[in-house]
Protein backbone atom coordinates (compact mmCIF):
# COMPACT_ATOMS: atom_id res chain seq x y z
CA UNK A 1 0.00 0.00 0.00
CA UNK A 2 2.96 2.35 0.68
CA UNK A 3 5.98 2.35 -1.59
CA UNK A 4 9.13 4.47 -1.62
CA UNK A 5 11.34 4.35 -4.72
CA UNK A 6 14.77 5.97 -4.70
CA UNK A 7 13.70 8.66 -2.26
CA UNK A 8 16.20 11.37 -1.31
CA UNK A 9 15.55 14.10 1.21
CA UNK A 10 17.38 16.32 3.65
CA UNK A 11 17.58 19.41 5.78
CA UNK A 12 18.80 22.45 3.87
CA UNK A 13 21.89 21.33 1.99
CA UNK A 14 22.59 18.21 4.03
CA UNK A 15 21.17 15.13 2.44
CA UNK A 16 19.98 12.71 5.11
CA UNK A 17 18.38 10.24 2.72
CA UNK A 18 20.27 9.35 -0.44
CA UNK A 19 18.36 6.43 -1.92
CA UNK A 20 15.61 4.79 0.08
CA UNK A 21 13.35 2.19 -1.48
CA UNK A 22 10.94 0.22 0.64
CA UNK A 23 7.38 -0.96 0.69
CA UNK A 24 4.75 -1.66 3.31
CA UNK A 25 1.88 -4.00 2.55
CA UNK A 26 -1.61 -3.89 3.96
CA UNK A 27 -1.79 -5.39 7.45
CA UNK A 28 1.96 -5.72 7.93
CA UNK A 29 4.20 -4.64 10.78
CA UNK A 30 7.37 -3.32 9.19
CA UNK A 31 10.47 -2.18 11.09
CA UNK A 32 13.14 0.27 10.02
CA UNK A 33 16.39 -0.36 11.83
CA UNK A 34 19.82 1.19 11.64
CA UNK A 35 22.34 3.23 13.58
CA UNK A 36 21.87 6.78 14.81
CA UNK A 37 21.83 9.18 11.88
CA UNK A 38 21.16 6.44 9.33
CA UNK A 39 18.02 8.27 8.20
CA UNK A 40 15.26 6.35 9.96
CA UNK A 41 13.44 9.38 11.40
CA UNK A 42 14.03 11.33 8.21
CA UNK A 43 12.32 8.57 6.25
CA UNK A 44 9.22 8.86 8.43
CA UNK A 45 9.25 12.67 8.23
CA UNK A 46 9.45 12.50 4.46
CA UNK A 47 6.52 10.09 4.29
CA UNK A 48 4.37 12.25 6.61
CA UNK A 49 5.13 15.41 4.63
CA UNK A 50 7.25 17.28 7.18
CA UNK A 51 10.07 17.06 4.64
CA UNK A 52 9.77 17.22 0.86
CA UNK A 53 11.55 14.50 -1.09
CA UNK A 54 14.17 15.99 -3.42
CA UNK A 55 14.16 12.88 -5.62
CA UNK A 56 12.27 9.64 -6.00
CA UNK A 57 8.63 8.67 -5.67
CA UNK A 58 6.39 7.99 -2.69
CA UNK A 59 3.13 6.28 -3.60
CA UNK A 60 0.15 5.36 -1.44
CA UNK A 61 -2.42 3.00 -2.97
CA UNK A 62 -0.65 3.69 -6.25
CA UNK A 63 -1.06 7.46 -6.14
CA UNK A 64 1.93 9.81 -5.76
CA UNK A 65 1.94 11.54 -2.35
CA UNK A 66 5.51 12.87 -2.24
CA UNK A 67 5.52 16.61 -1.49
CA UNK A 68 1.98 16.81 -0.14
CA UNK A 69 1.43 18.69 3.14
CA UNK A 70 1.25 16.77 6.44
CA UNK A 71 -2.45 17.62 6.57
CA UNK A 72 -3.10 16.02 3.17
CA UNK A 73 -1.06 12.95 4.08
CA UNK A 74 -2.96 12.52 7.35
CA UNK A 75 -6.26 12.93 5.52
CA UNK A 76 -5.22 10.01 3.31
CA UNK A 77 -4.86 7.78 6.37
CA UNK A 78 -1.20 7.95 7.40
CA UNK A 79 -0.52 9.02 10.99
CA UNK A 80 2.94 9.79 12.38
CA UNK A 81 3.71 9.40 16.08
CA UNK A 82 6.93 11.40 16.36
CA UNK A 83 10.13 10.62 18.23
CA UNK A 84 10.28 11.83 21.81
CA UNK A 85 6.48 11.61 22.27
CA UNK A 86 5.94 15.30 21.59
CA UNK A 87 2.67 15.61 23.48
CA UNK A 88 1.45 19.21 23.79
CA UNK A 89 2.61 19.86 27.36
CA UNK A 90 0.21 22.67 28.25
CA UNK A 91 -2.87 21.11 26.67
CA UNK A 92 -4.89 18.69 28.76
CA UNK A 93 -4.82 14.98 28.00
CA UNK A 94 -8.31 15.32 26.51
CA UNK A 95 -7.23 18.24 24.30
CA UNK A 96 -4.22 16.24 23.14
CA UNK A 97 -6.47 13.36 22.12
CA UNK A 98 -8.85 15.74 20.37
CA UNK A 99 -5.94 17.25 18.46
CA UNK A 100 -5.31 13.77 17.07
CA UNK A 101 -8.83 13.78 15.64
CA UNK A 102 -8.64 17.37 14.34
CA UNK A 103 -9.42 16.48 10.74
CA UNK A 104 -12.37 14.23 11.54
CA UNK A 105 -15.86 15.62 11.15
CA UNK A 106 -17.75 12.74 12.80
CA UNK A 107 -17.86 14.26 16.28
CA UNK A 108 -19.94 11.48 17.81
CA UNK A 109 -17.56 8.77 16.62
CA UNK A 110 -14.60 10.82 17.88
CA UNK A 111 -16.19 10.88 21.35
CA UNK A 112 -16.67 7.10 21.18
CA UNK A 113 -13.05 6.60 20.11
CA UNK A 114 -11.83 8.86 22.91
CA UNK A 115 -13.74 6.73 25.35
CA UNK A 116 -12.30 3.56 23.84
CA UNK A 117 -8.76 4.98 24.17
CA UNK A 118 -9.45 5.62 27.84
CA UNK A 119 -10.60 2.01 28.23
CA UNK A 120 -7.39 0.83 26.61
CA UNK A 121 -5.23 3.24 28.63
CA UNK A 122 -6.97 3.67 32.00
CA UNK A 123 -4.25 6.03 33.25
CA UNK A 124 -5.31 8.51 30.58
CA UNK A 125 -8.91 8.49 31.77
CA UNK A 126 -7.78 9.36 35.29
CA UNK A 127 -5.78 12.27 33.91
CA UNK A 128 -8.08 13.60 31.16
CA UNK A 129 -8.28 17.09 32.65
CA UNK A 130 -4.59 17.25 33.57
CA UNK A 131 -1.93 19.04 31.50
CA UNK A 132 -0.05 16.46 29.43
CA UNK A 133 3.28 17.87 30.63
CA UNK A 134 2.55 16.59 34.13
CA UNK A 135 2.36 12.96 32.98
CA UNK A 136 5.20 10.47 33.49
CA UNK A 137 7.30 9.44 30.50
CA UNK A 138 5.42 6.18 30.07
CA UNK A 139 2.05 7.88 30.30
CA UNK A 140 3.15 10.46 27.74
CA UNK A 141 4.13 7.68 25.36
CA UNK A 142 0.70 6.05 25.80
CA UNK A 143 -0.89 9.43 25.12
CA UNK A 144 1.22 9.97 22.00
CA UNK A 145 0.20 6.53 20.70
CA UNK A 146 -3.47 7.10 21.51
CA UNK A 147 -3.34 10.56 19.90
CA UNK A 148 -1.95 9.09 16.67
CA UNK A 149 -4.72 6.47 16.64
CA UNK A 150 -7.43 9.10 17.15
CA UNK A 151 -7.24 9.98 13.45
CA UNK A 152 -8.27 6.36 12.65
CA UNK A 153 -5.27 5.86 10.38
CA UNK A 154 -4.85 2.95 7.99
CA UNK A 155 -1.09 3.18 8.49
CA UNK A 156 0.50 4.41 11.70
CA UNK A 157 4.21 5.21 11.90
CA UNK A 158 5.97 5.03 15.27
CA UNK A 159 9.33 6.71 15.73
CA UNK A 160 11.29 5.15 18.60
CA UNK A 161 8.26 4.37 20.76
CA UNK A 162 10.41 2.69 23.43
CA UNK A 163 13.00 5.47 23.72
CA UNK A 164 13.77 6.48 27.29
CA UNK A 165 11.28 4.11 28.91
CA UNK A 166 11.90 1.66 31.75
CA UNK A 167 12.27 -1.97 30.59
CA UNK A 168 8.86 -3.01 31.92
CA UNK A 169 7.23 -0.17 29.97
CA UNK A 170 9.19 -1.02 26.81
CA UNK A 171 7.60 -4.48 26.81
CA UNK A 172 4.19 -2.85 27.31
CA UNK A 173 4.70 -0.51 24.37
CA UNK A 174 5.67 -3.37 22.07
CA UNK A 175 2.59 -5.27 23.23
CA UNK A 176 0.45 -2.26 22.26
CA UNK A 177 2.09 -2.10 18.83
CA UNK A 178 1.30 -5.78 18.37
CA UNK A 179 -2.33 -5.17 19.32
CA UNK A 180 -2.66 -2.25 16.94
CA UNK A 181 -1.55 -4.44 14.08
CA UNK A 182 -3.83 -7.26 15.24
CA UNK A 183 -6.73 -4.80 15.06
CA UNK A 184 -6.05 -4.30 11.37
CA UNK A 185 -3.93 -1.13 11.31
CA UNK A 186 -0.74 -1.38 9.32
CA UNK A 187 2.37 -0.33 11.25
CA UNK A 188 5.71 1.11 10.18
CA UNK A 189 8.06 1.37 13.14
CA UNK A 190 11.50 2.90 13.65
CA UNK A 191 13.43 1.33 16.52
CA UNK A 192 16.91 1.61 17.99
CA UNK A 193 16.30 -1.63 19.82
CA UNK A 194 16.97 -3.75 16.73
CA UNK A 195 16.59 -7.11 18.47
CA UNK A 196 13.12 -6.32 19.79
CA UNK A 197 12.06 -4.68 16.53
CA UNK A 198 13.14 -7.65 14.42
CA UNK A 199 11.37 -10.13 16.69
CA UNK A 200 8.18 -8.10 16.53
CA UNK A 201 7.94 -7.34 12.83
CA UNK A 202 6.94 -9.22 9.70
CA UNK A 203 9.55 -7.57 7.55
CA UNK A 204 12.36 -5.11 8.14
CA UNK A 205 14.65 -2.74 6.27
CA UNK A 206 18.16 -1.91 7.41
CA UNK A 207 19.26 1.68 6.76
CA UNK A 208 22.86 2.86 6.59
CA UNK A 209 23.81 6.49 5.84
CA UNK A 210 20.66 7.18 3.91
CA UNK A 211 20.56 3.93 1.93
CA UNK A 212 18.54 0.77 2.39
CA UNK A 213 21.26 -1.90 2.55
CA UNK A 214 19.24 -4.97 3.52
CA UNK A 215 15.64 -6.07 3.43
CA UNK A 216 13.88 -9.22 4.47
CA UNK A 217 11.70 -10.83 7.07
CA UNK A 218 12.47 -10.17 10.69
CA UNK A 219 13.86 -13.68 11.05
CA UNK A 220 16.11 -13.26 8.00
CA UNK A 221 17.61 -10.05 9.30
CA UNK A 222 18.01 -11.55 12.76
CA UNK A 223 20.02 -14.34 11.19
CA UNK A 224 22.09 -12.08 8.96
CA UNK A 225 25.74 -11.97 10.09
CA UNK A 226 26.06 -8.29 9.11
CA UNK A 227 23.07 -7.28 11.17
CA UNK A 228 24.21 -9.38 14.10
CA UNK A 229 27.68 -7.89 13.99
CA UNK A 230 26.58 -4.29 13.66
CA UNK A 231 23.40 -4.03 15.70
CA UNK A 232 22.89 -7.03 17.89
CA UNK A 233 26.20 -6.98 19.72
CA UNK A 234 28.12 -9.59 17.72
CA UNK A 235 27.32 -13.13 16.66
CA UNK B 1 -8.96 57.30 50.74
CA UNK B 2 -11.30 58.82 48.19
CA UNK B 3 -8.34 59.74 46.06
CA UNK B 4 -7.03 56.19 46.33
CA UNK B 5 -10.34 54.79 45.06
CA UNK B 6 -10.34 57.29 42.24
CA UNK B 7 -6.85 56.24 41.14
CA UNK B 8 -7.85 52.61 41.40
CA UNK B 9 -10.75 53.20 39.01
CA UNK B 10 -8.60 55.17 36.57
CA UNK B 11 -5.84 52.58 36.72
CA UNK B 12 -8.29 49.79 35.94
CA UNK B 13 -9.62 51.64 32.90
CA UNK B 14 -6.11 52.27 31.59
CA UNK B 15 -4.97 48.75 32.50
CA UNK B 16 -7.75 47.13 30.49
CA UNK B 17 -6.59 48.70 27.24
CA UNK B 18 -2.94 48.04 28.11
CA UNK B 19 -3.84 44.38 28.60
CA UNK B 20 -5.39 44.30 25.11
CA UNK B 21 -2.21 45.77 23.67
CA UNK B 22 0.05 43.42 25.59
CA UNK B 23 -1.91 40.28 24.75
CA UNK B 24 -1.80 41.09 21.05
CA UNK B 25 1.95 41.56 21.12
CA UNK B 26 2.77 38.57 23.30
CA UNK B 27 0.51 36.31 21.23
CA UNK B 28 2.40 37.23 18.08
CA UNK B 29 5.74 36.67 19.77
CA UNK B 30 4.66 33.40 21.35
CA UNK B 31 3.29 31.80 18.21
CA UNK B 32 5.53 33.29 15.54
CA UNK B 33 8.69 34.36 17.41
CA UNK B 34 8.27 37.72 15.69
CA UNK B 35 9.17 40.87 17.59
CA UNK B 36 6.43 43.04 16.17
CA UNK B 37 7.56 46.64 15.88
CA UNK B 38 4.39 47.59 13.99
CA UNK B 39 2.23 47.03 17.07
CA UNK B 40 2.14 50.68 18.11
CA UNK B 41 1.29 51.70 14.55
CA UNK B 42 -1.63 49.28 14.48
CA UNK B 43 -2.84 51.03 17.63
CA UNK B 44 -2.59 54.40 15.86
CA UNK B 45 -4.23 52.88 12.80
CA UNK B 46 -7.21 51.76 14.89
CA UNK B 47 -7.59 55.27 16.29
CA UNK B 48 -7.37 56.91 12.86
CA UNK B 49 -9.83 54.48 11.32
CA UNK B 50 -12.29 55.34 14.09
CA UNK B 51 -11.72 59.02 13.36
CA UNK B 52 -12.24 58.43 9.63
CA UNK B 53 -15.44 56.47 10.10
CA UNK B 54 -16.97 58.78 12.70
CA UNK B 55 -15.85 62.23 11.53
CA UNK B 56 -15.47 61.82 7.79
CA UNK B 57 -18.05 59.18 6.91
CA UNK B 58 -20.55 59.87 9.65
CA UNK B 59 -20.74 56.25 10.74
CA UNK B 60 -22.35 55.44 14.09
CA UNK B 61 -19.72 55.55 16.88
CA UNK B 62 -20.12 51.93 18.02
CA UNK B 63 -20.13 50.58 14.48
CA UNK B 64 -17.03 52.68 13.77
CA UNK B 65 -15.17 50.99 16.66
CA UNK B 66 -16.04 47.57 15.27
CA UNK B 67 -15.07 48.56 11.72
CA UNK B 68 -11.76 50.05 12.89
CA UNK B 69 -10.95 46.82 14.73
CA UNK B 70 -11.78 44.78 11.63
CA UNK B 71 -9.61 47.11 9.55
CA UNK B 72 -6.78 46.37 12.00
CA UNK B 73 -7.38 42.62 11.54
CA UNK B 74 -7.23 43.08 7.78
CA UNK B 75 -4.05 45.18 7.89
CA UNK B 76 -2.45 42.60 10.19
CA UNK B 77 -3.36 39.76 7.83
CA UNK B 78 -1.95 41.74 4.90
CA UNK B 79 1.34 42.40 6.73
CA UNK B 80 1.69 38.71 7.52
CA UNK B 81 0.87 37.55 3.99
CA UNK B 82 3.03 40.13 2.21
CA UNK B 83 6.04 40.40 4.55
CA UNK B 84 6.26 37.70 7.18
CA UNK B 85 5.11 34.67 5.23
CA UNK B 86 8.09 34.84 2.94
CA UNK B 87 10.46 35.38 5.85
CA UNK B 88 9.51 32.28 7.80
CA UNK B 89 12.99 30.83 7.55
CA UNK B 90 14.79 34.15 7.99
CA UNK B 91 16.73 34.87 11.17
CA UNK B 92 15.15 36.99 13.89
CA UNK B 93 17.35 40.05 13.14
CA UNK B 94 16.21 40.29 9.53
CA UNK B 95 12.58 39.96 10.59
CA UNK B 96 13.07 42.70 13.21
CA UNK B 97 14.59 45.04 10.62
CA UNK B 98 11.71 44.42 8.22
CA UNK B 99 9.18 45.10 10.98
CA UNK B 100 10.97 48.33 11.97
CA UNK B 101 10.83 49.35 8.32
CA UNK B 102 7.15 48.50 8.12
CA UNK B 103 6.41 50.56 11.24
CA UNK B 104 8.22 53.59 9.71
CA UNK B 105 6.20 53.23 6.53
CA UNK B 106 2.94 52.97 8.47
CA UNK B 107 3.70 55.96 10.66
CA UNK B 108 4.67 58.16 7.73
CA UNK B 109 1.65 57.00 5.77
CA UNK B 110 -0.48 58.22 8.66
CA UNK B 111 1.36 61.54 8.70
CA UNK B 112 0.83 61.85 4.94
CA UNK B 113 -2.81 60.84 5.01
CA UNK B 114 -3.96 62.82 8.03
CA UNK B 115 -1.41 65.58 8.52
CA UNK B 116 0.49 66.33 11.70
CA UNK B 117 -2.32 68.07 13.59
CA UNK B 118 -3.92 66.02 16.35
CA UNK B 119 -7.57 65.06 15.82
CA UNK B 120 -10.44 64.69 18.22
CA UNK B 121 -12.94 61.85 17.84
CA UNK B 122 -16.44 62.92 18.84
CA UNK B 123 -18.26 60.39 21.01
CA UNK B 124 -21.85 60.03 22.13
CA UNK B 125 -21.09 59.99 25.85
CA UNK B 126 -21.91 62.77 28.29
CA UNK B 127 -18.94 65.02 29.06
CA UNK B 128 -19.80 65.24 32.75
CA UNK B 129 -18.54 62.50 35.02
CA UNK B 130 -20.72 59.94 36.71
CA UNK B 131 -20.39 60.36 40.45
CA UNK B 132 -20.53 57.08 42.36
CA UNK B 133 -20.04 57.92 46.01
CA UNK B 134 -16.48 59.17 46.41
CA UNK B 135 -15.45 58.27 42.87
CA UNK B 136 -16.21 60.09 39.67
CA UNK B 137 -15.59 58.60 36.26
CA UNK B 138 -16.37 59.69 32.73
CA UNK B 139 -18.99 57.44 31.11
CA UNK B 140 -16.73 57.06 28.06
CA UNK B 141 -14.03 55.56 30.27
CA UNK B 142 -16.44 53.09 31.81
CA UNK B 143 -17.48 52.09 28.31
CA UNK B 144 -13.81 51.59 27.35
CA UNK B 145 -13.28 49.37 30.38
CA UNK B 146 -16.40 47.34 29.61
CA UNK B 147 -15.42 46.72 25.99
CA UNK B 148 -11.81 45.88 26.92
CA UNK B 149 -13.02 43.36 29.49
CA UNK B 150 -15.45 41.84 26.98
CA UNK B 151 -12.71 41.54 24.34
CA UNK B 152 -10.29 39.94 26.83
CA UNK B 153 -12.94 37.48 27.96
CA UNK B 154 -14.02 36.69 24.39
CA UNK B 155 -10.45 36.13 23.31
CA UNK B 156 -9.76 33.86 26.29
CA UNK B 157 -12.94 31.83 25.63
CA UNK B 158 -11.94 31.45 21.99
CA UNK B 159 -8.51 30.10 22.98
CA UNK B 160 -9.81 27.89 25.75
CA UNK B 161 -13.03 26.50 24.33
CA UNK B 162 -12.97 26.36 20.55
CA UNK B 163 -11.25 23.86 18.28
CA UNK B 164 -9.45 26.72 16.53
CA UNK B 165 -8.24 27.94 19.92
CA UNK B 166 -6.90 24.53 20.91
CA UNK B 167 -5.16 24.22 17.53
CA UNK B 168 -3.65 27.67 18.06
CA UNK B 169 -2.31 26.74 21.50
CA UNK B 170 -0.96 23.47 20.14
CA UNK B 171 0.89 25.39 17.41
CA UNK B 172 2.18 27.78 20.07
CA UNK B 173 3.69 24.80 21.91
CA UNK B 174 5.00 22.63 19.09
CA UNK B 175 4.41 23.74 15.48
CA UNK B 176 5.88 20.61 13.89
CA UNK B 177 3.71 18.19 15.85
CA UNK B 178 0.70 20.45 15.31
CA UNK B 179 1.34 20.12 11.57
CA UNK B 180 1.33 16.32 11.98
CA UNK B 181 -2.16 16.63 13.54
CA UNK B 182 -3.35 18.40 10.40
CA UNK B 183 -3.07 22.01 11.57
CA UNK B 184 -2.37 24.45 8.74
CA UNK B 185 0.47 26.18 10.54
CA UNK B 186 0.76 28.90 7.91
CA UNK B 187 -2.84 29.92 8.44
CA UNK B 188 -2.46 29.84 12.21
CA UNK B 189 0.39 32.33 11.78
CA UNK B 190 -1.74 34.60 9.61
CA UNK B 191 -4.66 34.39 12.02
CA UNK B 192 -2.39 35.06 14.99
CA UNK B 193 -0.88 38.16 13.46
CA UNK B 194 -4.30 39.36 12.34
CA UNK B 195 -5.88 38.83 15.78
CA UNK B 196 -2.93 40.40 17.58
CA UNK B 197 -3.10 43.39 15.26
CA UNK B 198 -6.87 43.58 15.71
CA UNK B 199 -6.45 43.76 19.49
CA UNK B 200 -3.95 46.62 19.09
CA UNK B 201 -6.32 48.42 16.71
CA UNK B 202 -9.18 47.88 19.16
CA UNK B 203 -7.11 49.43 21.95
CA UNK B 204 -6.40 52.42 19.67
CA UNK B 205 -10.04 52.71 18.65
CA UNK B 206 -11.08 52.71 22.32
CA UNK B 207 -8.46 55.14 23.61
CA UNK B 208 -8.58 57.41 20.54
CA UNK B 209 -11.74 59.16 21.74
CA UNK B 210 -10.34 59.38 25.30
CA UNK B 211 -7.11 61.11 24.27
CA UNK B 212 -6.21 62.77 20.99
CA UNK B 213 -5.22 61.09 17.75
CA UNK B 214 -1.86 62.01 16.24
CA UNK B 215 0.52 60.26 13.84
CA UNK B 216 3.19 59.66 16.49
CA UNK B 217 0.79 58.32 19.10
CA UNK B 218 1.97 54.82 18.26
CA UNK B 219 5.56 55.44 19.35
CA UNK B 220 5.06 55.64 23.08
CA UNK B 221 2.30 53.04 23.00
CA UNK B 222 4.50 50.61 21.07
CA UNK B 223 7.19 51.01 23.73
CA UNK B 224 4.63 50.50 26.47
CA UNK B 225 3.32 47.36 24.77
CA UNK B 226 6.85 45.93 24.89
CA UNK B 227 7.13 46.99 28.51
CA UNK B 228 3.87 45.19 29.35
CA UNK B 229 4.95 42.03 27.60
CA UNK B 230 8.40 41.99 29.20
CA UNK B 231 6.80 42.71 32.56
CA UNK B 232 4.52 39.71 32.24
CA UNK B 233 7.09 37.39 30.69
CA UNK B 234 7.55 37.08 26.92
CA UNK B 235 4.96 34.83 25.32
CA UNK B 236 2.74 34.62 28.40
CA UNK B 237 -0.91 35.58 27.94
CA UNK B 238 -1.83 35.72 31.65
CA UNK B 239 1.43 37.64 32.15
CA UNK B 240 0.48 40.22 29.52
CA UNK B 241 -2.91 40.74 31.19
CA UNK B 242 -1.25 41.13 34.58
CA UNK B 243 1.46 43.34 33.09
CA UNK B 244 -1.14 45.56 31.43
CA UNK B 245 -2.99 46.21 34.67
CA UNK B 246 0.28 46.59 36.61
CA UNK B 247 1.45 49.28 34.21
CA UNK B 248 -1.94 51.00 34.33
CA UNK B 249 -1.89 51.14 38.14
CA UNK B 250 1.74 52.24 38.41
CA UNK B 251 1.24 55.07 35.93
CA UNK B 252 -1.95 56.16 37.62
CA UNK B 253 -0.67 56.02 41.19
CA UNK B 254 2.77 57.44 40.49
CA UNK B 255 1.20 60.11 38.29
CA UNK B 256 -1.27 60.95 41.02
CA UNK B 257 0.92 60.89 44.12
CA UNK B 258 4.44 61.57 42.86
CA UNK B 259 4.63 63.53 39.65
CA UNK B 260 2.23 64.03 36.77
CA UNK B 261 5.01 65.05 34.38
CA UNK B 262 6.89 61.81 34.90
CA UNK B 263 3.95 59.40 34.87
CA UNK B 264 5.18 57.62 31.74
CA UNK B 265 8.66 57.31 33.22
CA UNK B 266 7.41 55.43 36.28
CA UNK B 267 6.09 52.65 34.10
CA UNK B 268 9.50 52.16 32.55
CA UNK B 269 11.15 52.37 35.96
CA UNK B 270 8.96 49.42 36.94
CA UNK B 271 10.18 47.47 33.91
CA UNK B 272 13.80 48.13 34.87
CA UNK B 273 13.08 46.91 38.40
CA UNK B 274 11.32 43.77 37.22
CA UNK B 275 14.08 42.98 34.72
CA UNK B 276 16.71 43.45 37.41
CA UNK B 277 14.96 41.37 40.07
CA UNK B 278 12.88 38.83 38.11
CA UNK B 279 14.16 38.83 34.54
CA UNK B 280 11.81 36.06 33.41
CA UNK B 281 8.81 38.33 34.08
CA UNK B 282 5.94 38.13 36.53
CA UNK B 283 4.50 34.85 35.21
CA UNK B 284 7.20 32.17 34.99
CA UNK B 285 7.51 30.15 31.78
CA UNK B 286 5.99 27.01 33.29
CA UNK B 287 2.59 28.59 33.68
CA UNK B 288 2.46 30.02 30.22
CA UNK B 289 -0.35 29.08 27.96
CA UNK B 290 2.16 28.28 25.22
Amino acid sequence: MLRLEGVAAGYGRTLALADVSLDVRQGELVSLIGANGAGKSTTLKTISGLLKPSAGRITWDGAEIGGLSPREILARGIAHCPEGRRVFPHLTVRENLEMGALLRRDRAAVATDLDAMCDRFPRLRERLAQAAGTLSGGEQQMLAIARALMSRPRLVMFDEPSLGLAPSLVEQVFQIVREIRANGTTVLMVEQNAMAALRLCDRAFLLETGHVVQAGTGAELLASPDVRAAYLGGA
Amino acid sequence: MDQLLQHLVNGTVLGGTYALLGIGLTLIFGVMRVVNFTHGELYAFGAYMTYAFVSLLGVNFYLALALATLAGVALGAALELVLLRRMRRADIDSVMLVMIGASLVLQNAEMWAWGGVAKLIPNPFAGSPLVLGPVSVLPLRLFVLGVSAALLLGFWLMLDRTRAGVAMRATFQDPETAALMGVRVGWVNTATFAIGSGLAAAAGALLGPVFMVSPTMGDLVGLKAFAIVILGGLGSLPGATLGGFALGFVEEFAGGYLSTEYRDAFGFLLIILVLALKPQGLVPAKERIG
